[in-house]
């Protein structure tokens, strides 16, 4: 028998490290995108890793939240801790989503501009970021402690929205999304 | 629609092995049987006998449908990394049926705050006892058995779950109430917690009692005698004093009347810091809010070129050998 908090550490050192190597390869994207720091002939490189490394993160983070969610003492989500690390994954998962959504519908296109190219690095890293802050949360819900400590991030503030705003949201977000699935008119 | 086949097929592998795994971070508290509905520590084919020793101390007799109380001791004690030792008190050992709701009892209080049979105690590195008391309502005259047992597992998980149990039970016998005896009402519901900082304020309901004195301690502490003031109707209301941080506070109250007098047993209330709860549907919602959010603005931030752009960009890079 495999208990749910090894399976834990397990999807979830593969969801980090998966986001790891994606925030460093759209970082190099980036780079690579602009120009700078001689790295342009490895932005096809770059540009497939990041993505990929992304693509296998999202993969993996159900995993992590489920066995999370088994692993977790007492009953549902009951600290604010918590609470904030279901925000954050979702948000990260989102957005990572986001990033990967458009990256498939346009292609290596979407480095060709210098608008498309920037949002694009920034917002694999800004995923990746999130994701690891969710990390940070998580060893200072087990352990007490991370790494992330030394920002004093106000982990135990839980910013909840009225339940009606939650819904006004998705339904603007879920509208906005089907009117965008096609290319813009041009 | 292959690939999605696989996935689904390997999603639900790796979610079956999740579910048949034991739980190294406890169940929590709860009212449960001996062997937990067929768990690990209750398995012949996989638990080991616990080298600790259970002990059950109750008193000899007690009285129909009034309080007592019963302690269990959990000596030479072996638990997890974590520290978590169950304990459970039982009418039997039988696996099915065996907690004291089972015969009768009603459990009022247990000294980890709750009201369930079964407890999750923490215990600290070096600890080799722990004690868990419960104070139950006595079930209808007659004879009854109490028996506890205990789950636990290894400091370094590599070994199985371990049950052990009281070698033989406790006796109690059930008696009827002589006329006349002083003692609380059939219906008195000590309180079980309260919030660190604020003094609890109990009211006491009795039966054939003239005075009332009652003492409080925190556990192992030194007793102290509260005031009580008689508010008539055998209604009596004391105050136990607030808490500066999280404790385990007993009281019990010496009652005298027309007959012999009574003390009852300890009764433990917890003093816990106020507990945080949150709206969980509202939390969910704004999780799948936020999810949405993020992926729509994303994908809005980046939907400026058109159709024609994209498709004359890709046959660009198929005229230069695909390199972006």
């Amino acid at each position: 028998m495999v208990s749910s908090g090894t399976l834990h550490v397990v999807s979830t050192e593969m969801t980090v490290g998966a986001f790891a190597m994606a925030g460093a390869a759209f970082l190099l994207a980036g780079l690579a995108s602009h120009g700078l720091a001689g790295m342009r002939r490895h932005l096809t490189l770059a540009d497939h890793v990041a993505h990929f490394a992304l693509a296998f993160g999202l993969l993996a983070m159900p995993m992590a939240i489920v066995t999370g969610i088994q692993a977790s003492p007492g009953e549902g989500v009951d600290h604010p801790l918590l609470i904030n690390k279901m925000l954050l994954a979702s948000t990260a998962f989102g957005l990572a989503f986001g990033v990967l959504l458009t990256r498939w519908r346009q292609g290596t296109a979407v480095w060709q501009d210098a608008w498309g190219r920037r949002w694009q690095a920034l917002g694999g890293m800004a995923s990746v970021g999130l994701i690891l802050t969710t990390a940070s949360i998580g060893g200072t819900f087990s352990r007490g402690e991370s790494l992330l400590d030394m920002l004093h991030l106000p982990y135990e503030h839980v910013p909840l929205m009225p339940f009606w705003l939650s819904g006004l949201i998705i339904a603007v977000a879920s509208a906005n999304l089907v009117l965008l699935r096609r290319p813009a008119q041009g | 629609m292959r690939r999605a086949s696989v996935f689904g097929m390997m999603a639900v592998l790796l979610l079956a092995s999740s579910h048949g795994a034991a739980n190294p971070s406890g169940v929590g508290s709860g009212t449960f049987d001996a062997q937990c509905g067929g768990a690990c520590h209750g398995d012949a084919d996989m638990n080991r006998s616990s080298p600790a020793t259970v002990s059950v101390e109750a008193p000899s007799v007690a009285y129909d449908g009034l309080l007592t109380s019963v302690s269990v001791t959990v000596s030479d004690i072996q638990t997890t990394a974590n520290g978590l030792l169950g304990v459970f008190l039982l009418s039997d050992l039988t696996g099915a049926g065996d907690t004291p709701a089972d015969d009768g009892w009603a459990i009022l209080s247990n000294s980890e705050g709750g009201t369930e049979n079964y407890v999750e105690a923490r215990i600290s590195s070096g600890q080799t006892e722990h004690t868990v008391s419960w104070t139950l309502r006595a079930p209808s005259i007659g004879t009854y058995n109490l028996h506890a047992a205990v789950h636990h597992g290894t400091q370094d998980g590599s070994e199985a779950p371990f049950f052990g149990s009281t070698l033989s039970p406790t006796v109690v016998e059930v008696v009827e109430v002589p006329e006349n005896l002083p003692r609380l009402a059939a219906d008195f519901a000590p309180p079980t917690q309260v919030t660190v900082g604020e003094a609890s304020e109990i009211d006491l309901q009795t039966e054939f009692v003239n005075s009332v004195t009652v003492e409080w301690r925190t556990v192992g502490g030194e007793s102290k005698t509260v005031v009580v003031q008689p508010l008539g109707d055998e209604t009596w209301s004391f105050t136990l004093p607030p808490s500066v941080q999280p404790v385990v506070l007993e009281w019990r109250a010496h009652l005298e009347g027309d007959g012999p007098s009574q003390t009852t047993p300890w009764f433990q209330v917890n003093s816990d810091d106020p507990s945080w709860s949150v709206d969980e549907t509202t939390a969910y919602a704004q999780s799948l809010a936020m999810l949405l959010a993020a992926t729509s603005l994303f994908v809005a931030l980046q939907h400026r070129r058109t159709a024609s752009e994209l498709k004359a960009y890709e046959a660009e890079l198929d005229d230069v050998g695909g390199e972006a």
